[in-house]
């Protein structure tokens, strides 16, 4: 593709100017995944760059250390009391042998067990007190599973603060050559409202995210390798295990003649991708119509409008949505209204066709959305520097083009990232759509597979459904759920790297 | 353009300016309505005794409280409790929580910042619905399930909420950095930065934290049915009125639904529109920070 | 009442982008030094590392004979005041300028006689009760100035505290704090980008660039002893003039050529040259505008055309281009002007320049560096 300079590209007429710009967009998309590689080449690079640097100044610190520096390559924490420091030392001290009962006592068992995630499943037994069979649970491949990858969590930890201790001798031995003094433990204390305070901050949220977030992830990542469902919930009916790729097949191979999964799967996926757009530009366009109606000049009232709107932001979504659900039901009001009125013969059936119940989501998501809108758009209207409107009445610019050249991208630079979110979180919209339709109309072709996959349901609804019930397919859900994640990440890497718009994010500061 | 047609257009302008303002009422008059007739219909609906299903007409016929004597004689009593314990221990924890992450993240510069927050912003991308199935799990082993849904159900909104520190940390970012140093050359510890300039200047965030963490309980739906699973003692008001609209149970519990709606509403609403000023507040300010 | 030592002190960003390079300054106790140079050029960072707000990448501070390289701002006994004053918007003034007082614990009737005694100073008694955003410009400025005082600290720390005033507000501001320094009497750095605060502040100002320090000196010293092409352009307003020009030699003589015009080096200059062994080449010729005069002749002169005549007042600046259109500025005292003259300086007028051969300045052409003096 020929380059142009800036000079060359302003003589470009309109359509040269688009072709050029699309141009660029595509030669850029290569460059992108390019750098995306090469991104990941680097960190790797690094990584093992760093972990090799560690191995080597973990010899260093060991030859050239003195006896307390080598004891405490064993027993953690030996240097720092040695030296004075026995706060330190002592936690480092109780950790080590926190962590090495563990592994002695629990640890090792369930490290032991997770490559088969369990041997003996629950079965009969004779019992020779009571001379009968019976019924007895042996091991539990959820705990061994859960339990392994805590496990795993804690080695990790373990090696962490042991290199820390490492590297507290070295630098212990360091200051000390300065001939300055240690830290005491009331230093450290100290410190930790002080120049640490961002450790003490951090401590409990980041455990919080650590054990409800991080470790229930990379527990359902693990099982989407399992086949962990209602009928192998791994301690009560069957043990579940390893089984390889087996669920990725299952829900993405198309090729495979008649697969009722995949099928169901693309269709979901696409109804979520179009869902997300038009809920999130409509609600993006007509939000900043009504705001700008209200904010115009010589409208009076402002504050009334703006409260009415804003008020229903205040009724939890769940009254909302599942009133407003059985407002347009058979027998619901509407339905109701328009016979009494005479407007139709018999009732519309707004949830039971499927384009109807689509298009009835999307229109009653705009009811939901626009306030929220209205608040934000209004936010931004009023940043909008004024001056800029005047200068361009001086130029001659009318109302349409004042919102087109002015209103229009300043609200697009500004609210980009915004935009962003909103769509990934109206992918994942679960309250709209449970409560105003559970996914109806069902699908018949879709949900003979897995759940009851409807017409109106996202991957987020179709993923509950799998998980409800006696015939969980935890499995799948896993599968669907990593999917979820593979869609947003790609999504979110592609906006904020290729598209212009958001990189010069500053052009409006 | 010639000086005496400057008067003509002006009057122009004017007439133009009244016409399209004309139109701009009707229309605001008009998505008003649209907007309000769900509710106003919910208020109508639970006043009503003639029948306790779904009717085609708004206005009842016969007025009396009869649906609001049988919700306070149902479980809702119960779920109403259950939802106001969570909702005030959430919105105390995790306003906490919230500031703790985002103060952090606004202030200090130390090693790992920009890799927590990218990862963090990762882990977003995952579903949380998917982390429910474990720690139902995890949470019915500890006996935090069913009856005892309310601790269990204040850990998950609560473990987790170091995650939403987008808003306030924008708020944080936009105090002035000048004022921490100046509190820390005048002698100031970092704690005592935070308590004494910091949060007496953010009590915007503050009261937007608190609120937004207050009024999320009364909507949740998917965690509280999963950890509640079918037991009324654990449920909260989402989730024991959902049943309520279920094919068995509408024809005759539709009008208490409607009252329950009211109970639920009235109170948030009225705390919301007290504070709404903050929460615009939060709300613009987050958007615009992205 | 505190000396401060810099010793190789640098900073370098996690860019790796180096902000400040081995810095080396010795700060008298009671003694004024002022830090400038354009934005960027690692003076506020440099005052910032004396206040333990940015970390110290490498070398030492010492504060009072000790290292203060690991101590917290507070730890340090420091007080600053900031650019945008910084002061906290829920406190009164009262409670500003108490709020270190109250940090550490002072019994609170010795925070009043200090604060009111501090306010009666600075003269801003009667809003002692208001908050920072019922106060003007200078007046928040006053207490950012009364918060510090009332420190008693070692050293007191000032970053460009006068850049968000008005010019007039700056001038009166200025002199007050000249006042304030004989009052407290302890030690001053203070950072400027202005350089006319430097000169009436300081007694020694650091000239820094891109992260290091071109001079250090009292103002006279800078003023009359540039370095270096930077400090000399730096210094002074207008701008001195450069010309691009050859040194020669004839007979033991030095010689300059601006614009082919041969001029003799004054022979104090000349010797001053000759003790450095200066060799004939390419250089600088630096000369700022009060060293140009006009002149009748046309001999041995410079012939320019007039393009812009400035009056400020008791003085004109005229900028001019020389024949090669070279553009030089310079400064008339407007009393040395006859009415016919000032009438007549118009542009496109053709004037005559000399220049003062006694206060020439030489610079390498490479180097920049000052010939005699660097």
């Amino acid at each position: 593709m020929k380059k142009y300079s800036d000079l060359e590209y302003l003589r470009l007429s309109k359509g040269q100017k688009f072709t050029y710009g699309l141009a660029s967009f595509f030669a850029s998309i290569p460059v992108f995944f390019k750098n995306l590689f090469l991104g990941i080449g680097r960190f790797f690079k690094n990584l093992f760059v760093g972990i090799g640097k560690e191995f080597a100044d973990l010899g260093s610190t060991f030859a050239k250390g003195d006896w307390k520096t080598k004891i405490s390559y064993v027993i953690m924490g030996f240097g720092n009391m040695a030296r004075g420091q026995w706060l330190r030392g002592l936690l480092f001290l109780a950790f080590e042998a926190v962590f090495i009962m563990y592994m002695v006592v629990a640890g090792g068992y369930w490290l032991s067990m997770l490559p088969s995630l369990g041997k003996v499943g629950p079965g009969e037994v004779y019992n020779e007190v009571l001379d009968t069979y019976v019924y007895q649970y042996n091991d539990n491949s959820f705990k061994i599973l859960l339990y392994g990858v805590l496990t795993i969590f804690f080695i990790i930890a373990f090696i962490y603060t042991w290199r820390m201790n490492v590297k507290q001798n070295k630098i212990a031995e360091e200051i000390l050559a300065t001939g300055k003094p240690l830290k005491s433990g009331k230093d450290d204390l100290k410190s930790l409202v002080d120049d640490q305070f961002h450790k003490t901050l951090l401590a409990l949220p980041l455990t919080g995210i650590l054990i409800f977030t991080v470790l229930p992830i990379v527990f359902m990542i693990l099982v989407a390798f399992t086949n962990y469902d209602g009928t192998h919930d791994g301690y009560y009916s069957n043990l579940f295990t390893w089984v390889g790729l087996q669920n990725f097949n299952t829900l993405l191979n198309w090729s495979s003649g008649n697969n009722v999964y995949a099928a169901t799967f693309g269709e979901i996926l696409t109804w979520t991708l179009i869902w997300a757009f038009f809920a999130t530009f409509t609600n993006y366009f007509l939000g900043m119509f009504v705001a700008m109606m209200i904010n115009k000049k010589g409208i009076k009232l402002k504050k009334v409008w703006r409260t009415i709107l804003v008020m229903t932001i205040a009724i939890p979504q769940f009254i909302s949505l599942l009133y407003v659900s059985k407002m347009f039901s058979k027998n619901g009001i509407v339905n109701g209204l328009f016979l009494s009125l005479g407007w139709i013969k018999e009732a519309i059936p707004f949830w039971d066709s499927p384009t109807l119940a689509r298009i009835m989501v999307i229109v009653i998501n705009i009811w939901i959305g626009i306030p929220y809108l209205m608040l934000i758009v209004t936010g931004i209207l009023m940043n909008i520097p004024a001056d800029l409107y005047e200068s361009s009445r001086i130029d001659g610019a009318n109302a349409w083009q004042q919102f087109t050249k002015i209103t229009l991208p300043y609200m697009l630079f500004i609210t980009g990232p915004y935009l962003l979110t909103q769509f990934t979180g109206n992918m994942n919209n679960f309250n709209v759509i449970y409560l105003l339709t559970g996914g109806a109309p069902t699908n018949a072709a879709a949900s003979s597979a897995a759940g009851t996959a409807g017409y109106t349901d996202l991957l987020i609804t179709w993923l509950f459904k799998i998980t409800t019930g006696a015939e969980a397919q935890y499995y799948l859900a896993s599968v669907v759920g990593i999917m979820v994640f593979v869609v947003v990440a790609v999504i979110s890497l592609i906006v904020y790297n290729v598209l212009p718009s958001i990189k010069n994010e500053e052009d409006f500061q | 353009m010639s000086t005496n047609q400057t008067p003509k257009r002006h009057m122009g302008l004017k007439a133009s300016a009244r016409i399209s303002n004309t139109i701009i009422y009707i229309l605001l008059i008009f998505i008003s309505i649209i907007w309000l007739a769900p509710f106003i219909c919910i208020v109508l609906q639970s006043f009503r005794v003639e029948s306790t299903w779904q009717v085609g007409y708004v206005i009842p016929q016969q007025w009396g409280l009869d649906n609001y004597v049988r919700l306070f004689h149902s479980d809702f009593t119960k779920w109403y409790l259950n939802t106001f314990i969570i909702a005030v221990a959430v919105a105390v924890i995790q306003t906490i929580i919230v500031l703790c992450m985002s103060y952090t993240l606004s202030r200090f510069r130390f090693k790992m910042r920009k890799a927590l927050m990218q990862f963090m912003l990762i882990l977003g991308m995952f579903p949380g619905m998917l982390t429910m199935i474990i720690l139902y799990r995890v949470l019915k082993d500890l006996g935090m399930t069913q009856a005892n849904a309310v601790p269990g159900l204040i850990l998950v909104y609560v473990a987790s909420s170091g995650m939403g520190y987008y808003v306030s940390k924008g708020f944080f970012d936009t105090i002035p950095k000048s004022l921490d140093e100046a509190a820390r050359v005048d002698g100031a510890t970092r704690a005592q930065v935070l308590t004494k300039i910091i949060l007496p200047l953010a009590k915007p965030i503050v009261i937007y934290t608190i609120l937004t963490a207050f009024m999320a309980p009364w909507g949740d739906f998917v965690f509280a049915r999963y950890i509640s699973f079918g037991t009324s003692a654990g449920m909260n008001v989402a989730v024991g009125m959902y049943n309520w609209l279920n094919k068995d149970m509408i024809t005759s519990w539709y009008t208490t639904f409607c009252a329950g709606g009211v109970v639920v509403a009235l109170p948030v609403t009225i705390l919301f529109m007290c504070l709404q000023r903050y929460y615009v507040e939060g709300v613009t300010g987050g958007a615009v920070k992205g | 009442m505190a000396n401060v030592k810099l010793t190789d002190v640098k900073k370098v960003y996690d860019n790796n982008v180096v902000a400040v390079h081995d810095f080396n300054l010795d700060i008298k106790d009671k003694e004024f030094v002022v830090f400038v140079g354009p934005s960027g050029c690692g003076k506020s960072t440099t005052l910032r590392m004396i206040a333990g707000l940015e970390e110290i990448s490498g070398g030492t501070v010492e504060i009072d004979g000790e290292v203060v390289n690991d101590l917290q701002p507070k730890d340090r006994n420091i007080a600053m005041v900031f650019q945008n004053y910084a002061l906290y918007p829920h406190m009164t003034v009262y409670d500003n300028i108490a709020f270190s007082l109250r940090l550490q614990k002072v019994p609170e009737d010795v925070i009043y006689d200090k604060v009111t005694n501090a306010a009666e100073i600075l003269g801003i008694t009667e809003y002692l009760t208001r908050k920072p955003r019922a106060l003007s410009g200078g007046q928040r400025q006053r207490v950012a100035i009364g918060r510090a005082m009332v420190r008693d600290s070692k050293v007191f720390l000032m970053d460009e505290p006068l850049s968000n005033l008005d010019a007039k507000l700056r001038n009166q501001m200025r002199a007050e704090i000249i006042l304030l320094r004989q009052k407290l009497d302890t030690t001053f750095v203070y950072v400027t980008h202005d350089q006319t605060e430097a000169m009436t502040l300081g007694d020694r100002i650091v000239i820094m660039k891109d992260g290091y320090i071109m001079q250090v000196g009292t103002p006279a010293e800078v003023f009359d002893r540039p370095n270096n092409l930077f400090v000399a352009g730096f210094i002074g307003a207008p701008q001195m003039n450069f010309i691009n020009t050859k040194l020669t030699k004839e007979n033991g003589k030095y010689y300059v050529h601006p614009f082919g015009v041969k001029m003799p080096v004054d022979d104090a200059k000349g010797e001053e040259l000759a003790a450095k062994q200066v060799e004939p080449g390419d250089i600088v010729l630096g000369a700022r505008p009060e060293h140009i005069v006009l002149s009748e002749s046309t001999d041995g002169t410079i012939p320019c055309t007039l393009e812009v005549n400035e009056m400020m007042g008791s003085e004109v600046h005229l900028h001019v281009y020389t024949e090669d259109g070279t553009r030089l500025v310079v400064r008339v005292p407007t009393m040395n002007l006859t009415n016919e003259q000032r009438e007549s300086l118009k542009q496109g007028k053709k004037v005559n320049l000399a220049f003062e051969s006694k206060i020439m300045h030489f610079f390498d052409k490479e180097s920049e560096l000052n010939l005699i003096y660097a």
